[in-house]
């Protein structure tokens, strides 16, 4: 009993990885939308925005993979705290990634806002 | 003001990075290190003095320096491996994928199998004009057992062979060897994005 009651909370546990696997690139774009960041404000960013709980050591292999895939540029800039910082930003094609995706959850959300009305949750229209 | 002692923390840890990024290029593991210690440094001074306290929980928060290298490396060679179409770009980062995880060596094991059997292809439809008599597509029954073979044309084929294509195997062999090139590196790459995709969702859970 006890058991199946465990196992049943680790599926949802599971779930909501796979629910946030995709997220974090969409949400690490999104903060890039408004302008250039560097990783510890990007970081904060997602802490204050979203839900995402992220351990600050990911966001940076993360940052250096979205560089290599061609959707952010860095460049060092010097700080009045004595040393320089990488900062992010969106290239073109990141800007076209994030609309896409934006677009996507969007669409897939009201959705899921709307099947989810008779249980009480989703939609707070 | 940086405390001395907390100083050393820092230089501790971006040293073990170091280490542990060994394979990326020189430029990109500086990039890394310094990109790091202005994390760690932007971290530790957000309440006043950077101090042996306040380095010590930033280097907490960032996770175990291993861990960190391991991400940056598979990272940097996934990343590779799925912007490169050239198999010989894609055989290198798998060969290192492969250090990194089983999925990586089977995936490497996959693509060599692949890549082996299109270069029979193209070579026996390279040496057919060198070895006419000898190389091309053989065919023989063992008892019972029919048995093909792509030969190259060095040495003769087993008595009682007959060869079923002819000339016919220059186009065919070039054709045959593209198709599967072309395959293979959609194997590597679709790999690749499987494990990325699995991987994110191993370290969002972590």
């Amino acid at each position: 009993m006890n058991d199946i009651g465990h196992r049943e909370l680790e599926s949802a546990d599971k779930w909501e990885v796979q629910l946030r696997k995709g997220c974090l690139e969409l949400a690490i774009l999104a903060a890039l939308w408004g302008g250039r960041l560097y990783g510890l404000e990007i970081l904060r960013r997602l802490e204050n925005d979203s839900d995402l709980i992220v351990a600050e050591g990911t966001v940076y292999p993360l940052l250096s993979r979205l560089k290599a895939l061609g959707l952010v540029r860095s460049e060092w800039v010097e700080s009045d705290a004595g040393h320089p910082r990488k900062y992010y930003a969106l290239t073109a094609a990141g800007k076209k990634r994030a609309l896409e995706m934006a677009a996507i959850w969007v669409r897939f959300s009201s959705t899921m806002d709307q099947l989810l009305v008779p249980l009480g949750g989703g939609s707070r229209r | 003001m940086i405390a001395v002692n907390a100083q050393a923390k820092i230089e501790a840890y971006l040293h073990r990075l170091r280490g542990s990024l060994r394979g990326l290029g020189a430029e990109e593991i500086r990039e890394i290190v310094e990109e790091l210690r202005s994390h760690i440094l932007d971290k530790a001074s957000a309440e006043g003095d950077v101090t042996a306290a306040s380095v010590e929980g930033a280097l907490a928060a960032l996770g175990s320096p291993e861990d960190l290298a391991r991400d940056y490396v598979t990272d940097a060679v996934l990343a590779r491996a799925e912007v490169s179409r050239w198999p010989l770009e894609i055989l290198k980062s798998l060969f290192r994928w492969a250090s990194l995880s089983v999925a990586g060596f089977f995936a490497l094991l996959g693509t060599i199998l692949g890549y082996s059997a299109g270069m029979v292809f193209f070579l026996v439809a390279a040496l057919k004009p060198f070895h006419p008599e000898n190389a091309g597509l053989w065919v023989w029954r063992t008892s019972g057992d029919v048995m093909y073979s792509v030969r190259l044309g060095f040495g003769t084929p087993p008595a009682g062979a007959r060869e079923l294509l002819g000339w016919w195997i220059v186009p065919v062999g070039l054709v045959v060897s593209c198709v599967v090139v072309v395959l293979t590196t959609h194997f590597a790459v679709w790999c690749v994005r499987h494990y990325r995709r699995s991987r994110t969702a191993l370290r969002l859970g972590r």
